[in-house]
């Protein structure tokens, strides 16, 4: 059983002052893996330019566009097409499930593999005795995942507008509201503080079931099971991430799955307006 | 009047506590210098002063200069020079030679394994939490080879001589180091002013440094390119070491480009020329790390350029040094220098190490807050001799403070015993009098692949203020021409 899904991205930004060079790195082609197909992409922009696919730094398909003429302002529309197998997170043997147990996960190797993924990032980082969730020792490593993405969900309120991709965690902790990224980094970091490796997911929600996150891109979290693998938390929506949700990178906290960076040559500031849908045929 | 002592030195006061480079115990001249000393004693000290006033306005007109930043205005200046050289003899230098390569290999090999199989940390030899909460070990090189297998292509080591005579490494730099231009500028500088003095000693030429940078840059060219197109890129002009990157370029007889002059496209690095697009293959850069691209690092930053590190990721440009070295330069990683020389070369360090007090571990913790007023206290991230404080010259104030700060972030922070740094008669101007001055030696050392060389020579650095221990350009040093002399036959 599959979905096909085909997801429009349109960005805009405008200039106070026409500006002489620029370049443009978008994060935001679906990823390929055992769940989602190649997607085909389609990419054009108000001006024409030529566009090129390139890698980040952790190897997440970009397209990028550099622009050697003056203007004022440039529209890009993307849209990708692909087809996503019916996912059910729980498709593992409960067997293998583990209690928690913080000395198990504070050994070396398993540190080691994923230090990335548990050190504390300027987004992440929880100051000593923030009053947030903690893990229950009496149960399993799920469970106190599942408890903490219901607490996030219960602790904060979704309100668009009142942080910025800059928010830490102890200004959030202080004004309780936020958006998706902001649940997504407040789970990151207790999860990481209590030695349970968990990175950043940004990618597409597919509407149409009333979940928050629509019209924008969406951010969720992967956690590390041992003897499982990553699940995928969304903490905005208090759900598993399943069919629904469509991938498109991960990394440690949002400055590494920006959707747009750009680099303008000119004065002034500037307005940047982004907009996605995602729509599905069975 | 001693027999031994000419007359500019007439003033000289030696204080027999320092371990001086010039004189013995006794205060005869070491053999190195007695030649020097005689030619030097034809002089009066006004002759002196008068060619040293020469040779300070023949650096200001070519524009031999750096900014100093914690200034109100920030200012150019000139690197105070001193006609007075330092000589190293052969031997001597052989043993610093060594080890500095022995060094500048293991820790090549020490970043290669941190980016790859991470052997050394799981065998717990470097603890893991070093490395993760370094803020300047880059998660996007996992798993990267550079070029020919080298990070560290040029390696700036600074070394000193304690006053029991043995020299001591303070520090490792494998970032950007920089002041090899002092060091071509000064011998230029002695050479014009003093050209006689030259044929008395059969001293190691410094002048082909560049030729060796660029042929040894050359050996690590990405896979495929035949004549590689080499570039300096520089912050521009308003950067401290401006003079020295367009030095470098002119010598080398490459570009000096900024970010903007350099273009990514299809992952290949592009100059632009007045005759079109450029192809580019290695980048000499001068610039840190988290500035190289906007894309992938700082997002705010202007120097870089667009996409130059998935460039460098699909091995289509080689950057030197390469990005994510700065991790094995911290100077909470430098005390593990010596373990991870024998872990990787299975050899004996050969230049010894300073006991160093990392403030991350409980212990050294305790017993660097209780004795603050015996150490230097240092910030393991910060080059140039910003935010250290010398235990004994601190105030009851200032102890507090530096207690404080270490106790607020501890990782940040190591401490060392205070050493003295050796002496070298050094002419004061205010004075008009040679006086003891304290002096370092950074060495450069330059890898390739399959290829090491160290300049030989240096840029011996002088602590200009009395008593003073710090001896960076950027608080008020000046420096002094080294030479190293060949084995007489």
């Amino acid at each position: 059983m599959s979905e096909l899904y085909t997801i429009t991205y349109q960005a805009e930004n405008a200039y106070d002052y026409p500006v002489v060079e620029s370049s443009w790195q978008f994060l935001i082609i679906p990823e390929e893996n055992a769940s989602q197909s190649k997607p085909r992409i389609r990419f054009t922009s108000s001006e024409g330019s030529p566009w090129e696919l390139s890698e980040n730094g952790f190897g997440f398909p970009v397209i990028r566009i550099r622009n050697r003429h003056s203007l004022e302002s440039i529209r890009f529309e993307a849209e990708f097409s692909l087809t996503k197998q019916v996912v059910n997170p729980f498709d593992f043997d409960p067997e293998l499930l583990e209690p928690y147990e913080p000395q198990r996960l504070g050994q070396l190797p398993f540190r080691m593999r994923f230090d990335n993924f548990l050190k504390s990032t300027p987004l992440t980082c929880l100051a000593a005795g923030a009053p947030v969730f903690s893990f229950d020792p009496g149960t399993g490593i799920l469970e106190n995942l599942q408890a903490l993405n219901a607490w996030v969900f219960n602790d904060l309120k979704y309100t668009a507008g009142i942080t910025h991709v800059d928010t830490t965690l102890e200004e959030l902790l202080v004004l309780r509201k936020g958006v998706c990224q902001d649940f997504a980094h407040l789970f990151i970091g207790i999860a990481r503080a209590h030695g349970i490796p968990a990175r950043y997911v940004s990618g597409y929600l597919h509407q149409g079931m009333g979940f928050f996150g629509d019209a924008q891109m969406h951010a969720w979290v992967e956690a590390f099971l041992p003897e499982v693998g990553w699940l995928g938390f969304d903490p905005t929506n208090n759900i598993m991430a399943a069919t629904n949700h469509i991938k498109v990178a991960h990394g440690r906290d949002y400055n590494d799955c920006a959707p747009l960076k750009g680099v303008v040559y000119g004065p002034g500031g500037n307005r940047s307006r982004h907009q996605v849908q995602v729509a599905s045929q069975q | 009047m001693p027999k031994t002592q000419p007359s500019i030195f007439s003033a000289y006061q030696r204080n027999p506590a320092l371990f001086d480079e010039v004189f013995d115990r006794e205060g005869s001249i070491l053999k190195d210098y007695k030649r020097l000393m005689k030619l030097y004693g034809k002089q009066s000290i006004e002759d002196y002063h008068e060619l040293n006033a020469r040779a300070k306005a023949s650096f200001f007109n070519q524009g031999i200069t750096f900014r100093v930043y914690s200034d109100d205005k920030t200012n150019e200046k000139i690197f105070p020079f001193d006609l007075f050289p330092r000589i190293i003899g052969a031997s001597e230098w052989a043993f610093i030679e060594r080890g500095a390569i022995q060094r500048c290999k293991a820790l090549n090999m020490f970043l290669w394994d941190l980016y790859h199989d991470r052997n050394i940390l799981k065998d717990g030899v470097v603890p893991l939490d070093l490395v993760s909460s370094s803020e300047n070990y880059l998660d996007q090189m996992r798993g990267m080879d550079p070029p020919g297998g080298i990070y560290n292509h040029i390696s700036g080591t600074d070394i000193i001589r304690h006053a029991d005579g043995r020299y001591y490494v303070l520090e490792d730099n494998i970032r950007c180091p920089s002041g090899v231009s002092y060091v071509l500028s000064n011998r230029g500088a002695l050479k014009r002013a003093l050209f006689g003095v030259f044929n008395h000693y059969k001293a190691h030429t410094v002048t082909d440094y560049a030729e060796n940078l660029l042929d040894l840059l050359e050996t690590v060219k990405p896979h495929g390119v035949d004549i590689p197109v080499t570039v300096v890129l520089t912050p521009g002009m308003y950067n401290s070491a401006f003079y020295e990157h367009s030095y470098l370029a002119k010598t080398m007889g490459v570009e000096l480009v900024e970010g903007r002059d350099l273009f990514v496209e299809n992952d290949f690095v592009y100059m632009k020329t007045i005759r079109g697009p450029q192809k580019v293959d290695v980048i000499y850069r001068r610039i840190d790390d988290l500035f190289l691209d906007p894309m992938e690092f700082r997002k705010d930053s202007s120097l870089g350029v667009p996409g130059l590190f998935s460039a460098y990721r699909k091995g289509n440009v080689t950057i030197a040094n390469a990005p994510g070295t700065g991790v094995a330069d911290d100077k909470a990683v430098y005390s593990y220098v010596p373990d991870i020389i024998r872990y990787y070369l299975g050899e004996e360090p050969i230049l010894a190490n300073v006991k160093t007090y990392r403030c991350g571990q409980p212990d050294d913790l305790e017993y660097v807050l209780e004795h603050v007023r015996e150490l230097v206290v240092k910030p393991v991230d910060e080059a140039g001799g910003y935010g250290i404080s010398i235990g004994n010259t601190l105030t009851d104030e200032q102890v507090e403070k530096v207690r404080k700060e270490v106790r607020e972030s501890p990782r940040k922070y190591v401490a060392q015993p205070i050493l003295s740094l050796s002496v070298h008669p050094t002419y004061i101007e205010e004075t008009q009098a040679f006086e003891q001055r304290h002096i370092d030696l950074r060495t450069f050392t330059v890898m390739g692949q399959d290829k090491t060389y160290v300049l030989k020579g240096g840029l011996t650095r002088v602590a200009l203020r009395r008593g003073n221990l710090i001896v960076n350009s950027s608080q008020g040093g000046g420096s002094k021409d080294t030479w190293i002399l060949k084995n007489e036959p």
